[in-house]
């Protein structure tokens, strides 16, 4: 079982741009053995995918592999010599990729059965029915779907079933190699859990090598058996995980595994530098919910909740859940954005809805938001200062242009950024954290009362997370913000906190300090968060006994009891929640 | 990709290719665009220098000789073409040039006013149907699907009929309630998905207006998209006006060259072998389509990069 089942050697892939040649993957020696599980880790751009993509021969055009060999299998098949249609025939029945987003990668107008049986007819001409039938129902029993699945459109799937479908169309012709790129990067950590668990375990079945493609430590650690480290298309580092993990040596390893913030590690920020002043003006509750709740259609997106936030002295209320929790869709409530179905949202004593044209500027600069996607935020069409510049004029704080220039140069200055490099650029000449940062300037320049700071790093690489997380803290620390943290990671929310608040289908399901309910949850639903975050501790566990089964039914179970678990209070934020 | 980047040997070449990439960053500078806008002036130009050095008084029936073919070629009556008339005459003793002279130009003009009209249109109902949504979407969406499967020239041939002999601009107009439909449904489209994106939302959270988001943080966006769909709009409108010439309608007494090819048609140059007389407009009409076809093209590669080449 120790035959390798690909061999780098030396592999360079170039990308010949308008700006000159780019070497995306410089000279990466690697062999893989069959039955070894190797994760590719590394930012984006850092060449992972480009690689995986050059050992399927599917490059994007117009790159090339500009040197070195690779070699596929126990009989050491050169793969760049294949012509294109014995390349066909490699591609899925000696190797497979499971690509990024598999979700989106299944024909919607086809039957699950059907996309598996083209798989096999392509490699091995007509064959039986009755055996196609038999192959692709073991082929799903191998991902634990039941037979069924195979009748069934992708549409009806959800998201975490359709990811397993496309590992058994991986696996249905045996490869002896398994690409997988980021295959669980849309999904939430309980999901994420069992797709994983299912991957290598068909994996372990089958004996093949397999590459994981991945930008999480934890992941990582707790899947695979190998880690390689790329960075800026090196191979920087290569070895055993737990060695890796356990004591890296290069000092871009240390930094990636160190970005990663534990639950009740040590904290990443800066103690309190100072009493921070409060913006307050009025006596009344900077934000309130009285009885909010919002309904789509048949779906209700938020139960009936009541909160209070007294903003006198600044916190950070952390509002934490999955994809479909109904966080964001506090969010956008608390933004206005969006009409409550019932009840109020107040902001200081104000009905947000019913705002005269006045009191709503007045209202767009005291709330202020930090958007997810960091690429979206900026319009293509003029420089990165119109985004800084415009509301700052709107909400009549200029005292002239130079005025405007001067607090754009110290808002960048504040979040880490060099002004002269950055104001007068087009939002596609900066990374997405460069964005992102300009982004929390721009808060830091209108001086908020509030700001809304949903899922802020959530796209950003993982070694600038703490950064931009320690801009935003510095907001509530020197500038007295009050900060709505909504987010689907618990460590950040951990540290971060004065108060947490875990939202479950549209309800609080558990709520108080955060040492208290992600430091000792009590909560089911806060345990199985915890437990599916996969650490970057090899003597931790991931895969419990538990099987995935259970936890589905699990949380259907708690969806329809709608439990809250109180925790604590603190000074200064008031919650209640109207149980069913 | 963050890469080093492959040093240049020389200074020279550095420049050199400095310079070709300087041509490739301004996607203006796109040798389509610079070709199809240079025939479209072409015509402009004709129209403009045509009237300062040659008679637009020819355009009249009788002012000349009937049927003299070009100069350098001879008609069935054994007639030589003659420089007082370098394009020949039609069966009315009209010259031919001064008819491409006059009647090129109106042909562009009907075109470009048609689709002026029918762009601000599907501007206006485009934002209105994109923005505010509910039932003036339904309205709005509900009737441009249902023009779009009405086809023009019916309608048209209908209503000229009823009007009898009608003006240039008036043509415009009619042609322009057949062109609104897919720039307002392109809008529509563009603008549902850009409300949602992240540099609205900022806008809005910026306490902009709704106009402001609509024209300044929208519109520039659609640009290129607007540019294609105008001058795609324009080709179309042309189609419709000479095809309308060509059936012997449209305007009665302007010389355009769908009037002049219906003329042609009509007096049975076709058999009588007088290829100048239908030839020279349908040639200049080509030249008009190449010109748009090819503006056409630019464009789309200045709004779509993938489309340019790395020369």
């Amino acid at each position: 079982m120790t035959s390798p089942v690909l061999t780098l050697k030396d592999l360079s892939i170039d990308f010949p741009t308008p700006t000159g040649l780019v070497h995306a993957v410089r000279d990466v020696s690697l062999t893989i053995q069959s039955g070894r599980r190797v994760g590719f880790i590394g930012e984006s751009g850092s060449g992972k995918t480009t690689t995986a993509l050059a050992i399927m021969r599917m490059l994007a055009e117009p790159g090339r592999v500009a040197g070195g060999s690779i070699a596929l299998g126990r009989d050491q098949t050169d793969v760049l010599s294949l012509d294109e249609e014995a390349m066909r025939k490699t591609r899925l029945s000696r190797v497979s990729y499971i690509p990024q987003g598999a979700m989106n990668s299944l024909n919607p107008v086809m039957r699950i059965e059907n996309q598996l049986w083209d798989g096999i007819v392509a490699h091995e001409g007509k064959t039986d029915p009755g055996e196609l039938k038999r192959r692709s129902d073991a082929a799903l029993a191998s991902v634990g779907l039941p037979a069924h699945t195979g009748r069934l459109y992708p549409h009806e799937l959800s998201g975490g079933m359709k990811q397993r479908v496309c590992i058994a169309l991986g696996v249905i012709l045996t490869p002896e190699l398994i690409i997988a790129d980021e295959p669980t990067s849309a999904l939430d950590v309980v999901t994420q859990r069992h797709v994983m668990q299912t991957l290598t375990k068909v994996q372990a079945e089958i004996g093949s090598g397999l590459i994981l493609i991945g930008h999480d430590m934890g992941l990582m650690a707790q899947s695979v058996d190998e880690l390689a480290v790329l960075k800026d298309g090196e191979l920087v580092e290569h070895g055993l995980t737990r060695q890796i993990i356990e004591s890296p040596e290069h000092p871009y390893t240390q930094e990636l595994i160190h970005s990663v913030p534990l639950v009740g590690g040590e904290s990443f920020l800066s103690p309190a530098i100072g009493a921070p002043s409060s913006q307050k003006s009025s006596a009344e509750p900077l934000l309130e919910f009285r009885e909010v709740s919002k309904v789509y259609g048949a779906n209700t997106a938020l139960h009936p909740m009541s909160f209070a936030l007294d903003g006198t002295v600044p916190q950070i209320i952390s509002i934490v859940g999955q994809s479909g929790s109904g966080k964001s869709t506090m969010g956008s409530l608390m933004l206005g954005f969006n009409a409550p179905t019932s009840g109020e949202v107040l902001f200081e004593g104000k009905d947000v809805s019913r705002l005269s044209p006045a009191e709503r500027l007045h209202f767009r600069k005291d709330v202020q938001a930090v958007f997810q996607d960091p690429y979206a935020c900026f319009n293509p069409f003029y420089r990165v200062n119109h985004a800084l510049k415009f509301p700052y004029e709107r909400f009549g704080l200029s005292k002239g242009a130079a005025d405007t220039q001067r607090a754009m140069e110290d808002a960048c200055v504040a979040v880490g950024l060099d002004p002269d490099l950055i104001l007068g650029r087009y939002p596609h000449q900066l990374s997405g954290g460069q964005r992102q940062r300009l982004i929390v300037a721009r808060a830091l320049m209108l001086q908020p009362k509030l700001l809304i700071a949903d899922e802020p790093v959530s796209m950003v690489d993982a070694s600038l997370r703490a950064t931009i997380l320690k801009n935003i803290y510095d907001l509530k620390d020197r500038y007295g913000i009050s900060i709505l943290y909504i987010t689907h990671d618990l460590a950040t929310a951990y540290h971060v906190s004065d108060y947490v608040i875990v939202l479950y289908h549209g309800s609080v399901a558990e709520a108080g300090p955060p040492k208290e309910v992600i430091g000792a949850p009590r909560h089911p639903y806060t345990q199985l968060l915890i437990d599916s975050i996969p650490w970057p501790d090899m003597n931790r566990s991931w895969g419990t006994s538990r099987s995935a089964d259970d936890d589905v039914l699990a949380l259907k179970k708690m969806a329809e009891e709608r439990k809250t678990i109180f925790r604590g209070e603190v000074d200064g934020f008031t919650l209640r929640s109207f149980a069913a | 990709m963050t890469a080093s980047i492959e040093p240049t040997p020389t200074a020279a070449e550095a420049r050199k290719t400095a310079r070709q990439m300087r041509r490739f960053d301004n996607p203006w500078l796109n040798p389509k665009l610079f070709w199809g806008a240079g025939l479209l002036l072409g015509i402009v130009a004709l129209g403009i220098l045509g009237r300062i050095f040659w008679d637009p008084d020819l355009v009249f029936t009788g002012s000349a000789m009937l049927k003299l073919p070009p100069v350098g070629f001879e008609n069935l009556r054994g007639q030589a073409g003659t420089l007082a008339n370098p394009l020949g005459t039609d069966g009315g003793g009209r010259d031919v040039l001064a008819l491409l002279i006059i009647g090129a130009p109106n042909s562009l003009f009907v075109g470009v006013l048609a689709s002026l009209i029918g762009m601000g249109l599907g501007i206006f109902l485009g934002f209105t149907a994109g923005f505010v949504g509910g039932r003036t979407d339904d309205v709005i969406r509900v009737l441009s699907d249902v023009m779009i499967t009405i086809p023009p020239l019916l309608i048209l041939v209908v209503f000229q009929s009823a009007f009898g002999d009608v003006s240039l601009t008036m043509m415009a107009f009619l042609i322009a309630g057949f062109v609104w439909q897919s720039p307002t449904r392109l809008i529509r489209a563009q603008v549902l998905s850009m409300r949602e994106s992240g540099y609205v939302q900022m806008a809005r959270l910026s306490g902009a207006s709704t106009f402001h988001i609509m024209f300044r943080e929208m519109l520039p966006n659609l640009v290129p998209y607007l540019f294609g769909s105008f001058i795609a709009n324009v080709t179309t409108s042309i189609v419709t006006a000479v095809g309308l010439e060509v059936l012997g309608l449209g305007p009665q007494r302007i010389p355009t060259l769908g009037r002049t090819i219906y003329e042609a048609i009509n007096a049975g140059a076709l058999i009588q072998n007088l290829w100048w007389w239908w030839g020279i407009p349908t040639a200049l009409l080509a030249v008009m389509f190449i010109g748009l076809l090819l503006i056409n093209l630019g464009l789309d590669e200045v709004s779509n990069p993938r489309l340019r080449k790395l020369s």
